[in-house]
Parts: structure tokens; C-alpha cells; sequence
């Protein structure tokens, strides 16, 4: 599979490193609370997506705990900059790590790629720390030269356990 | 609190205050697990939940572990989750299907009755063996309205209907709506826990005083929240623009109590007939086609926005859900919350109302998150011992009769319901189980 996507990869002129900077730069983005930029790396048509459920088939037909399309992206990231937002008083601090980045599809008609990776994401808040880990998979399209995230699907481990406030995005 | 005298438990509650220990002090949280879930009637589950015979889910009735499965007959028993060999957990999922419910340390399993059903190695087992009596407890009473399973801990006390009575209408006010006159609670759940006592998610629910400043980032420059309902364009009003005071409309909402803590608010801020998309028009369409145009106008009309069948389940009319607050510790609380879909009901508009409680409930929710922040505080500014009492006084002696309704009338601004609360705790918390 690997192996498979690598010469398709070859044959398109991309490779791996172009879309581990992607997303080091999505995940960087997210840790400065740079909000509106990150949202502006979704495409129009894009999606925000963090399962409530392992395995979970759909975002209509039950829970999440997130599934933002841009305009609730767009209203998220308002409450965000809001300065009574007091979930965020004092603001969270992140730090992403993403790797074991595999490119799982190619479509080149489309100029459409999946790409899976692992994350671990350590949020600190109010004297608390918390982890969050899981996997990810990047829809991207390509846009000029760079990408879009068509969706953005979070698989945290523990999507069906319980949480406290979680207020930024993973 | 060390012996839970009806005098000692009476001076923790005034008329307009209440003694922070209620929040704090963990022999009183020990009281209200024996003395209020030991015993109240409490929600368990959905019938929806568990359509066919083997269908179990499991939850907690304050701490005790329960299995609510659907028997053979069609009937649905609420077992305690305690093998009664060696006391282990005997079902470890959150739902799921069995012919039997099976004990994963000797390999003790029971029918979905409770009874004992086969023993392994059964020649071990002495002449005194009583397989009759070996059965999984089970809770002694269990009421069902119009789908929602409701149980009691205690053989004796008010029955189901006394309970639950004068919050029929609520329930009939949520299922009517569905177009086939039921509901399911088949779309997952939401869970967030927070560090604060159980009682500070019990009186947020009915509080709509907290909206304007608590939830000040959920409101736009114009004063209004986003939209909270699949087919509304914009949601409510809750701030006037200009002078960013608390709207009129807000101030004006009511809330209602009837007794035995329960209570809900009226919803008399949002839009209708500016409600409308694909979905909800063909809903509309839909409802009218089943029970006729005018009863369809009748239910379509917003009456209730938040009701609280006291001591732990809510059901919220706006974004509709059904939500369970359970009590973990004296300052940990685990809140679920079931999104519903109206049987009957186009696909698009349950699709809708499921994704717009993400973005109002889950743990990641733009609302929610706001309302765990304040239980928070409230549980650390309450470690506070230079300052004993919780202020609930708005609107006390305001009150009053609401014959339509037969019940009691308040500002929703106001903390009639809280003070309600109180009250019904008191009554179960100063009689001995």
C-alpha cells in the first residue's frame, strides 16, 4: 500500500515531504492560535470532522463532538476571539506532534490525496494538563502549489469517553 | 453533617439561600445517593434503546451500576449490574445483545429477567443452594411513559404517575412532534464531565439569567445567538444591540414549577414562522399529513424551551435532547446527552437537529463549554469558608398561580425554580431511607 501510493506519488511529481509540510504548518498554525488562517486552509466545501464514536460512518446520522463546515467554523473561531469566551479565560496552550504519515489515496483527476498520520496534541489550561492522541486523515486538494483540506476527520482514542470543555480545535 | 438529622439538614436551606455544604461537604453527598437516588424516581433509558428481547444498555442510577434490557415477553427490566456470586460487573459494554448476561469470573449467566439461569460446575453448589434467590437484583420499581423508562430504587414512596404526573405534558409536548408519534434516541451520545457538584448542571438547565453574560460569546454584535434549530435562519435574541442590556424578550420568558423539583421554562423569544428550510418545510408537510393541519399548528407552536423532571433528567425542547446528570462525587459530575430523532420525520431534518447539538452540546460545543467553565468556578469559589451562602433569592414572593398550567409562574430571569429544587431536596433529604 505504501510502497503502491509512493510511485503514484512519483508519477505525479509530489512526494511525502510536501505533504508532511502541510501539515507541520496546519498543526503550527492550531498551537500559535492563529484561527483564522487555519480556517482558511479548509476549502470552501470543507469539512472539520472529530468522531464521537471509533468507526463512526456518519456525521448526520449521529453524535460528534465536533463537524464544522466553514460556517460554523467561522462562527467557532468568533467565540473564539471573543474576549468573554471565559472557557478560554485564561486562553489554552497546545502543542501538536504529527507523524507516521502515509498517503493513502491518490486521485490525481481530481488532484485529490488522503493522507493518514498519528498526532498527539498536550493542551495545558487553569494548572491542567491533558493529552489527546489519535489518528487523522487529511483530505487535501491540490491548490496551485499547495493544498486544501477538503476534510479534516479526527479519530481521537478516546472519542467515546467522557471530557471536560474542550474549546480548541485538535 | 455526620448523622443526617432532619434539623441539621433543614438549616442548609432558607428561602431565598442555601449553605454551600451542599455542594461541598462529602458526608452530604453520601446522604443524597442513599437518601435522593436511593430512592427518587429516576430516568434510565429510552425504550428505543432496546427494541428487541436480549437488547440491553447499561448506565448508573446515582452510584449503583443497572442493566436496562428487554425480556422475552416484551416487557424491560432494570437488573442491578452485580453478579449476586462474587459481586463482579456482569456486563461490561454500554449496549449491545444477549440471549443471557453472562459473568466474565465463574461464568454465572442470567436470563434477561434476572434470574439465574446456569451455574458452571453446578455439582459444587451445597443442598442449601437456592437458585431462586440468586437472580440478579432488580430495581423494584420501574414506570415506562410514552417510551422513556423511568426506575425506583425503593419499594416504597410516591408512585411513578405521582412523580411524573405533572410532567406528562412535556413529554407529550417532545414525542408529538414526531410525525409517527415516537421517538429514538438512536443517534449516539454526548459526554462531558466537569469538577463540580451534580446540582450545579440540575439548576443551569432551567436558568435563563446566566444566557446574556454567561454565553455573551455564543451572541453576535447584534445581540443574536446563532441559529439552535434545524430551519431557523437566525436564533434568539438575547441582548439589545445598542445598549447591550438583556433583551426584553428575554427578560420576559417564564418559567413554570409544579412541584416534586421539576419545572420547565417557556419559549417565547424565538421567530416562528421565519423557520424554514428544505427539511423543516417538508416536516411540516409531513406532521400536517398525519394529525391534521390544525394539531400539527398546535404542536409546531413553541411552548417549552427546557424541561427538568427533578432530580437528574432534562429534556430540552430547542435543540431537542434528553439529558442525564450523574452525580460521580461531591465535586465530579458526568452529564449525558442523547440526541432524538422524531420517527417519521424527514432523514434531512434529524440529520440537522443531530449536527446542530454538536455545536450546542457536545464537550467541544460552543455552549456547553461555557456552562462546565461556570460550574467549575462556582465549585472552587465555594471551598470559600468566609462566606457560608449561596444566593438564590431573584424573584422570591414574585410568584405565582398559572391556572392554565396548574402550576407556579415566574420569571425565567428569575431563581423560583432553584428555590424549588431546594425544596423538593429537602424532602427527601431529611426522611431516613
Amino acid at each position: 500500500m505504501a510502497l503502491a501510493a509512493r510511485e503514484l506519488l512519483t508519477a505525479s511529481g509530489l512526494d511525502r515531504a510536501a505533504f508532511e509540510e502541510f501539515l507541520i504548518h496546519e498543526a503550527r498554525l492550531l498551537d500559535e492560535r492563529r484561527f483564522r488562517d487555519w480556517m482558511e486552509l479548509f476549502a470552501d466545501d470543507g469539512t472539520y470532522w472529530v468522531p464521537a464514536t471509533p468507526d463512526q460512518n456518519s456525521p448526520f446520522e449521529e453524535a460528534s463532538l465536533f463537524y464544522d463546515d466553514r460556517e460554523l467554523m467561522k462562527t467557532r473561531i468568533e467565540r473564539l476571539e471573543h474576549p468573554r469566551i471565559h472557557v478560554q479565560t485564561p486562553p489554552s496552550r497546545t502543542a501538536h506532534i504529527v507523524g507516521n504519515l502515509v498517503v493513502e489515496e491518490t486521485d490525481e483527476a481530481k488532484g485529490e490525496y488522503v493522507v493518514g498520520s498519528t498526532f498527539i496534541m498536550v493542551e495545558y489550561r487553569d494548572d491542567a494538563q491533558r493529552l489527546f492522541a489519535g489518528r487523522q486523515r487529511h483530505r487535501l486538494r491540490r491548490h496551485g502549489d499547495t493544498f486544501r483540506i477538503v476534510q479534516k476527520r479526527v479519530d481521537l482514542i478516546n472519542c467515546d469517553g467522557a471530557f471536560e470543555a474542550m474549546a480548541v480545535p485538535i | 453533617m455526620r448523622n443526617g438529622h432532619a434539623d441539621d439538614i433543614a438549616t442548609l436551606v432558607e428561602p431565598g439561600r442555601v449553605h454551600r455544604r451542599v455542594y461541598t461537604d462529602p458526608d452530604l453527598f453520601e446522604l443524597e445517593m442513599e437518601r435522593i437516588f436511593g430512592r427518587a424516581w429516576l430516568y434510565v433509558g429510552h425504550s428505543s434503546q432496546v427494541k428487541e428481547p436480549g437488547d440491553y444498555i447499561t448506565t448508573d442510577l446515582g452510584r449503583q451500576p443497572v442493566i436496562m434490557v428487554r425480556h422475552r415477553d416484551g416487557s424491560i427490566k432494570v437488573l442491578l449490574n452485580r453478579c449476586s456470586h462474587r459481586g463482579a460487573k456482569v456486563v461490561n459494554d454500554r449496549k449491545g445483545h444477549a440471549q443471557r448476561l453472562t459473568c466474565c469470573y465463574h461464568g454465572w449467566s442470567f436470563d434477561t429477567d434476572g434470574k439465574l439461569a446456569t451455574v458452571p460446575v453446578p455439582e459444587g453448589c451445597g443442598a442449601g443452594f437456592d437458585r431462586d434467590a440468586l437472580g440478579l437484583a432488580r430495581a423494584p420499581r420501574v414506570g415506562v411513559y410514552r417510551g422513556f423508562v423511568f426506575a425506583s430504587l425503593a419499594d416504597k414512596g410516591p408512585s411513578f404517575e405521582d412523580h411524573i404526573g405533572p410532567m406528562q405534558g412535556n413529554i407529550d409536548d417532545l414525542v408529538d412532534r414526531a410525525p409517527d408519534g415516537e421517538l429514538a434516541l438512536d443517534a449516539g451520545m454526548h459526554r462531558y464531565v466537569y469538577n463540580g457538584n451534580w446540582k450545579l448542571q440540575v439548576e443551569n438547565v432551567l436558568d435563563s439569567y446566566h444566557v446574556p453574560f454567561g454565553h455573551a460569546s455564543t451572541v453576535n454584535k447584534q445581540g443574536v445567538q446563532f441559529a439552535r434549530r434545524e430551519g431557523d435562519q437566525k436564533g434568539a435574541t438575547v441582548v439589545e444591540a445598542e445598549k447591550k442590556q438583556t433583551a426584553a424578550s428575554w427578560k420576559d420568558r417564564k418559567s413554570f414549577t409544579v412541584g416534586n423539583g421539576h419545572g420547565w421554562t417557556s419559549n417565547t423569544t424565538l421567530d416562528d414562522g421565519k423557520r424554514s428550510s428544505p427539511a423543516f418545510d417538508e416536516y411540516k408537510r409531513v406532521l400536517a399529513e398525519k394529525v391534521g393541519a390544525e394539531r400539527a399548528a398546535e404542536i409546531l407552536t413553541p411552548r417549552l424551551h427546557n424541561s427538568l423532571i427533578y432530580p437528574n433528567m432534562s429534556i430540552m425542547g430547542l435543540n431537542i435532547h434528553v439529558r442525564v446528570i450523574k452525580p460521580i462525587a461531591v465535586d465530579r459530575t458526568e452529564v449525558n446527552i442523547f440526541p432524538i430523532r422524531l420517527v417519521g420525520a424527514p432523514a434531512a431534518m434529524n440529520f440537522g437537529n443531530i449536527r446542530l447539538l454538536n455545536v450546542t452540546h457536545s464537550a467541544a460545543s460552543f455552549v456547553q463549554t461555557d456552562d462546565l467553565e461556570s460550574f467549575v468556578r462556582a465549585q472552587k469559589g465555594l471551598q470559600s469558608r468566609m462566606s457560608d451562602w449561596v444566593d438564590i433569592s431573584r424573584g422570591l414572593g414574585a410568584e405565582e398561580p398559572d391556572r392554565a398550567t396548574n402550576a407556579t409562574r415566574g420569571l425565567a430571569t428569575h431563581e423560583m425554580v432553584v428555590r424549588a429544587q431546594y425544596k423538593a431536596w429537602v424532602g427527601y433529604m431529611r426522611e431516613a431511607a
